[in-house]
């Protein structure tokens, strides 16, 4: 059995450390695991991803189109533009965050009765594919967790919750000190739990 | 190639070995060489475009060979992920007569490094590590064997009483050596571990190497078919009685190969005597594509159109849902990160380039700068996608553009470029009096591949502190006078020098100084500092988008509702308010000395762009 998530956002949301979570509780726990990330101009602030696969069977880094068990969005535009990659009836699991290209913003100042496009233009986009979509908003409950840089870890402790999700809660949320600084790691367990419980 | 750098940075210091970020891929090739020949192993990282930098050097390398363990690791990008051109580095193996190996994912790379070394020690010579961006760009669980390391001991160059010198007759000799080492080479390729064969016996094989591989194996998968397929790690010299020993059975072979057909080319060659009525299947047939890189889709569609297979993987369809899903979307392009000091630099040039914007010519360089090509609609007056070669080449292109053309030409070059292949160039133009605007934006470190530190950061791994070069006093040491040297982050103070050296004629040097960003929080992170973001005072801001107009910082976006705000004088400002995003400002404050309703140097509470009230933690990712 192969399953596949695919990480999506723009440059900076902490994509990284979500698939180093998961490939290092693989690698722990000896689930064959292959990851490949966006390698591009400077990073930041543009369309970034990364495929997370994991299965005996893996051998390609990227994830076939149609074939990702789940999409995981920090950002809605940049989740959308991966939706190639997506099972159909796959799952999305997206942050309620919509970030604002500079070019549309620049589109703005030269015309202000452009529009920017809205998170629910882009959800009903994601609907005529799937009906399993969990929208979070990871900001706020980053904020409960204490710590406002922990959104990426509140989408991780959903996906954990997720069907056929090959690595149990524990064995993830274990990893979890071994990856972030030693200040942070109460806030990301506890950020981990409110993603987790909110599925 | 930068994580290969940044990983022996990290342990140079505890595993007893010597790691330099050279100024450029040829001073590094010679430096490697140099140890190897002094008594050695050494080991150079360098991308496609690097190899072509150190081209020179690596031909000689051939001829004269080395002495304990040289490898070089390089890496191709289809796809330009990240580089100006597609090549493919094979034919520099073939070219140069170099035993190449291909990794086809990180556990084999590894094991090939340490047989690499084995291997240039055994022939004396260079050997090629040869990856692309998705063997590097990948993460895998990879078994690691036991160190076996010696502490250092100095070798010595005199007691090896050897000759590494190459020219003329003695180059001659050294070629008919370089010839009877590759076909050593070859004879030992026949055997390698790294060449494969998998399948079942049929008459349809496929030969492929690298990352495709893996597209192969879960191709054949996925259509139920388990054909004979040659896996080539050993990819130069090629073993061709191999190869011939595997076509000769074959009614037909595909060969799956990203960019030029180095393989197929070859097993044409090959076949010709032993299986003249085979099938290649490949580039040539139109099949497959010598541009962009492979995945698992594009290779299950040739495999299925050459054999005839049927499937239900309909991937066309899922993209032609996929993209008429995705026209709602607006475009994301990589732009200055917020608090980058470029943004500031381009933001007072485009001010002082006003209405002579016919009448310039920009010439680009690689590095983050390079990505005002990619916004060249938003920095139009600039014209940043005039002309852009490789590293280092606007100075020659903009010295050239200039005697030719009357334009006014403005030329940019980062403080890493400047070092890495800026400095001949400057040299040509102070000798010659080019008359050209050279503004070198230096914000201390190659901020591009990840804020590695070059010759002008004042320190090295582990932060420990290396002679610091100035940039100014080696301009001044070449014999530029005109030489002004801009706060980048003061960015109003910056127009006039910049309309200045529009004016002049002759040469002109504007060095635009300023911390890059990334960078910068990284240091203030370790410093236990925090960042000062800026917010918008919608309840005053006269909607005029000053702060937008031209500067374009991710951390600025336009309210979607309209306001109205009316002001001592009676006058009401409506429309849409500026918005700061505190969690993504960086604290640069650049965009507060831009709006003209804010008074950076009193700041006071009228001001319409304000320091937020609470300080921000740095990002820990960075």
């Amino acid at each position: 059995m192969t399953y596949n998530i695919m990480t999506c956002g723009v440059g900076g949301q902490g994509l990284m450390l979500v698939s180093n979570i998961i490939g290092l509780t693989c690698a722990e726990y000896g689930l064959n695991i292959r990851t490949a990330e966006t390698h591009g101009l400077a990073q930041r602030s543009g369309s970034i991803y990364t495929h997370i696969r994991i299965g005996d069977d893996v051998f390609s880094p990227l994830i076939p189109y149609g074939e990702a068990d789940v999409l995981l969005g920090m950002e809605a535009i940049e989740t959308l533009r991966y939706i190639e990659f997506l099972k159909p009836n796959g799952v999305i699991i997206l942050n309620e965050y919509i970030w604002q290209p500079v070019q549309s913003t620049f589109d703005r100042v030269i015309d202000s009765e452009v529009k920017y496009i809205e998170f629910q233009d882009i959800i009903e986009k994601m609907k005529m594919v799937t009906n399993r979509i969990f929208i979070l908003n990871a900001s706020d409950l980053a904020l409960k967790a204490g710590n406002p840089l922990t959104s990426n870890v509140i989408l991780l402790g959903a996906l954990s919750k997720i069907e056929g999700f090959p690595i149990s809660k524990d064995q993830l949320k274990s990893m979890i000190p071994n990856v972030v600084p030693n200040k942070a790691i109460d806030a990301n367990l506890k950020a981990f739990d409110i993603g987790h419980n909110m599925i | 190639m930068s994580e290969i750098l940044d990983t022996f940075y990290q342990i140079s210091d505890k595993m007893d070995v010597r790691m330099e970020i050279a100024s450029n891929e040829k001073v590094a090739l010679e430096i490697v060489a140099g140890a190897s020949m002094g008594g050695q192993r050494s080991l150079t990282a360098l991308k496609s475009v690097g190899l072509n930098v150190a081209s020179d050097t690596f031909f000689s390398l051939g001829y004269t060979g080395v002495n304990k363990g040289c490898v070089m690791v390089f890496a191709d990008d289809p796809y330009c992920h990240s580089s100006q051109t597609e090549e493919d580095g094979r034919f520099f193996a073939e070219y140069g007569y170099f035993p190449m190996l291909e990794p086809s994912d990180p556990v084999e790379a590894k094991e090939m490094v340490k047989d690499a070394f084995e291997i240039s020690e055994r022939f004396q010579t260079l050997v090629l590590i040869r990856t692309t961006t998705r063997i590097n760009h990948q993460s895998t669980v990879v078994p690691l064997d036991p160190l076996n390391r010696t502490r250092f001991i100095p070798g010595s160059f005199r007691s090896y009483n050897r000759s590494y010198a190459t020219v003329g007759s003695r180059a001659r000799e050294l070629k008919s050596e370089l010839l009877k080492k590759r076909d050593r080479l070859q004879e030992e390729n026949e055997n390698s571990k790294y060449n494969i064969i998998s399948g079942e016996t049929s008459d349809i094989g496929i030969i492929t190497s690298g990352v495709s591989y893996n597209y192969v194996l879960e191709a054949v998968r996925k259509l139920n078919i388990n054909p004979l397929i040659l896996k080539l790690g050993t990819t130069n010299p090629l073993p061709n009685n191999l190869v011939k020993k595997f076509l000769k059975p074959l009614k037909c072979v595909i060969v799956v190969e990203e960019l030029s057909p180095f393989l197929e080319n070859k097993i044409k060659a090959l076949s010709k005597d032993i299986n003249p009525q085979l099938q290649i299947f490949g580039k040539e047939s139109g099949h497959f594509s010598e541009a962009n890189e492979y995945n698992i889709p594009i290779v299950l569609n040739v495999i299925r159109e050459v054999l005839n297979l049927s499937s239900e993987h309909d991937y066309d369809k899922i993209l032609r849902v996929a993209n008429e899903l995705k026209s709602i979307l607006p475009i994301r392009i990589p732009v200055f990160c917020p608090g980058c000091p470029h943004r500031a630099t381009f933001w007072a040039l485009q001010r002082a380039v006003g209405n002579k914007t016919d009448k310039l010519a920009f010439i680009n360089d690689i590095g983050c700068y390079s990505m005002l090509l990619l916004n060249a609609k938003i920095y139009s007056k600039l014209h940043p996608d005039d002309l852009l070669l490789a590293m280092g080449a606007t100075i020659g292109a903009a010295s050239g553009v200039s005697l030719a053309s009357e334009e006014k030409v403005l030329s940019i070059i980062g403080d890493s470029t400047f070092f890495h292949a800026g400095l001949p160039g400057m040299i040509n133009v102070s000798n010659n009096n080019e008359n050209v605007v050279f503004i070198v934006l230096d914000n201390s470190v190659t901020a591009m591949t990840g804020q590695q530190p070059n010759a002008g950061t004042g320190y090295g791994p582990s932060g420990k502190p290396k002679h610091k070069i100035q940039i100014e006093n080696v301009l001044k040491g070449m014999g530029f006078e005109n030489l002004v040297i801009n706060d980048c982050f003061d960015a109003k103070n910056c127009i006039p020098a910049f309309k200045n050296a529009l004016e002049n004629s002759g040469p002109t040097v504007i060095i635009s100084r300023g911390p890059c960003a990334l960078w910068n929080d990284r240091n203030k992170r370790s410093r236990g500092e925090k960042i000062q973001p800026f917010f918008v005072d919608n309840e005053i801001c006269r909607k005029c988008h000053t702060c937008m107009l031209d500067f374009y910082c991710p951390a600025i976006s336009m309210e979607t509702t309209d306001t109205e705000y009316l002001d001592e004088n009676g006058k009401t400002w409506k429309g849409y308010s500026s918005h700061i995003s505190t969690e993504l400002c960086d604290g640069c404050g650049v965009c507060s000395i831009l709006c003209p309703y804010t008074d950076h140097e009193n700041r006071s509470e009228k001001d319409v762009i304000k320091p937020f009230s609470k300080a921000r933690e740095v990002r820990h990712d960075l």
